[in-house]
């Protein structure tokens, strides 16, 4: 009942957009005939709001692909829409005036998805606004998942960046803290930290992730 | 079904003090608190005699060099080779070139070494499933569409593995095991929810480019 | 005062009679917890025998030793999740959830003997859905912080305080239904 509800809040918000909608849908044979209808509209509120529509396709598929019965899967891609707004308003907020790339909003969405806390986000997002910021956020959602304070872990991310290191680079601070952690018992998280800030910008580089020709 | 005061709820997560509530409020309180503390009961079961005969069949779980079953594969990690698939997000190639060539984007023969694109990396997956009958990776990077990146058991170890070209990013998946159970990947280390409610978590796998910067 | 990344490293240096230290000192929590999402103590055993076996072959992966609790409340949930999963619900099925033993001159929550209203209760609890369930008994049985319920359940905080007060509301209608049912 109450998911009912909420798919038809989404709807009165744009009205008119199901019809606004052409051609077969990518879901067509894909997902169940019950929920189709719901989730294009979604998808299709996505579009009304600029906001990036293939998460939500993707989640749909995902669903599907794992048998999930309809009102679940309406529900997720929902709550996939919601993540995709909370991320927009947050780069909004965090770099104000400018254009919101929808490259930035699947990151940001996906780090909150991972458990980064809004006020870190924002802060890494506006720390380069016009980079892609997915690296920086998956290192923090790996410090954050290592049970490094947040704050903390976004204050060495930041770090790294001023001394020079960018992209995917920026993952392997996040490495570094990981297995500094696990060589050095005893030592505490803040101590880790401070260990690897010391290291910048000469933390190792990935080892078996990448396989050169 | 009724709401619970935000008061009670303060109070019940250690927010405010219980003496600050009403009484009617603290009936609830107490009713609460009685069954939580009824289900504290434990099971007056053990499981440990059972499981130290299991482990004591294992190798030891020693770091990386000494896995047991898992060695092979966790060398065979660091050594990328047969590659089995490259694989493309489909929207990109419904774009390009229609809907039919999605997946298997080219069969190279497998000894040969992956060749990812300035953009593309390679992914290895693995997973121990002993006695499992077919092991599949389905994920965003093929449309979750199951039957495209199949795993081997080539030594018959119950180490499933394979390789794959990936546009570099981030991309999430499961195993598929036996065709219907859905599994997180162990060796994964990262993961997020899949919003379907259940509780159920996505592995995430970060591809970098091969041009990045080591 | 890391007792635990103590153990965790006499396992890994080859002693592994010492698993039995750690088997000991969380089984009791781990079944209780596993009991409560299953409804079932005989399926509860198999998911924390397999969890504890799996953590021990994982051991090494153990990201921070010092938290073995969570690690092993991570992988005992994700099991009983699995086990859920293919009952193709989430909820606890009627035959499985643990009847409420009837005493005829029981008429009130009051006279119930104790076992009964454990009965009672753990028959509510079987109605909730299982991320409720796993809220509720995570928070209030097995008194965690929301810190802790988030590196276990990989879930947000603001998330689970939500789960947790919907999991008291639905809890307390539950528990009138059954209580009633029962007079």
């Amino acid at each position: 009942m109450r998911l009912r509800l909420a798919v038809m809040l989404v709807l009165a918000a744009a009205p008119g957009l199901l019809a606004a909608q052409s051609g077969p849908s990518r879901l067509q044979g894909r997902v169940a005939p019950a929920a189709l209808p719901t989730i294009d509209s979604i998808i299709a509120v996505a579009v009304a709001e600029s906001l990036p529509t293939e998460p939500l396709v993707q989640k749909a598929l995902e669903g599907s692909a794992k048998k999930i019965p309809p009102d679940r899967l309406v529900s997720g891609v929902l709550h996939g829409l919601a993540q995709l707004r909370e991320a927009h308003a947050l780069i909004s907020q965090a770099v104000p005036g400018q254009p919101v790339p929808e490259g930035h909003v699947v990151s940001v969405a996906a780090a909150l998805a991972r458990g980064l806390p809004p006020p870190i986000v924002q802060r890494l997002v506006a720390m380069a606004p016009a980079e892609p910021p997915g690296p920086v956020l998956h290192a923090a959602a790996d410090l954050v998942a290592h049970h490094f304070d947040p704050d903390s872990a976004a204050g060495l991310l930041i770090d790294a960046h001023t001394k020079g290191l960018r992209g995917v680079r920026l993952l392997d601070v996040a490495t570094a803290a990981d297995h500094e952690l696990q060589r050095r018992g005893g030592r505490t998280h803040a101590e880790v930290l401070a260990h690897v800030r010391d290291m910048l910008p000469n933390v190792p580089g990935p080892k078996a992730t990448v396989a050169r020709p | 079904m009724s709401t619970i005061d935000l008061r009670l709820q303060a109070v019940l997560d250690g927010e405010r003090d219980a003496g600050d509530l009403p009484a009617d409020l603290r009936e609830t309180y107490v009713r609460l608190m009685a069954a939580a503390e009824l289900l504290e009961a434990a099971p007056r079961l053990s499981v440990a005699a059972r499981v130290m005969a299991e482990v004591r069949q294992l190798p030891a779980p020693a770091p990386l060099q000494n896995l047991g079953p898992m060695r092979r594969a966790v060398r065979w990690l660091s050594r990328p080779r047969a590659v089995t698939l490259r694989l493309r997000p489909v929207w990109t190639l419904a774009l390009a070139a229609g809907l039919a060539a999605i997946l298997l984007l080219p069969l190279q023969p497998p000894t040969s070494k992956p060749t990812p694109g300035a953009s593309e990396g390679v992914a290895n997956f693995v997973g121990h499933f002993p006695g499992a009958r077919s092991v599949e990776v389905v994920g965003s990077f093929n449309n979750w569409t199951p039957g495209v990146l199949p795993l081997n058991d080539k030594h018959h170890d119950g180490v499933w593995h394979g390789t794959a070209v990936l546009p570099a990013g981030q991309h999430e998946y499961m195993f598929v095991v036996d065709g219907e159970r859905w599994v997180a990947d162990p060796l994964a280390g990262r993961y997020v929810d899949d919003g379907f409610g259940a509780g159920q978590q996505n592995s995430l796998l970060i591809v970098r480019p091969s041009t990045a910067e080591p | 005062m890391n007792e635990d990344a103590d153990v965790v490293a006499r396992v890994l240096a080859g002693d592994g009679e010492a698993f039995g230290i750690l088997i000991r000192r969380y089984e009791p929590g781990l079944l209780r917890f596993a009991t409560r999402m299953l409804g079932n103590p005989d399926a509860a055993a198999d998911a924390v025998a397999e969890s504890l076996v799996r953590a021990y072959r994982h051991l090494a992966q153990c990201r921070d030793p010092s938290r073995l609790r969570s690690w092993l409340y991570r992988i005992t949930g994700n099991r009983c999740r699995s086990h859920l999963a293919r009952r193709h619900t989430n909820d606890i099925p009627l035959s499985e959830a643990p009847a409420p033993a009837l005493a005829e001159e029981s008429d009130t929550w009051e006279k119930l003997e104790r076992s009964e209203q454990v009965a009672l209760v753990e028959r509510a609890l079987a109605t909730l859905p299982a991320e409720k369930r796993e809220a509720f008994v995570l928070k209030h049985v097995e008194g965690m912080s929301y810190e802790e319920m988030a590196a276990i359940t990989g879930a947000r905080i603001p998330t689970l305080k939500m789960r947790v007060h919907r999991a008291r509301e639905a809890l307390l209608a539950a528990l009138e239904e059954v209580v009633d049912e029962h007079n």
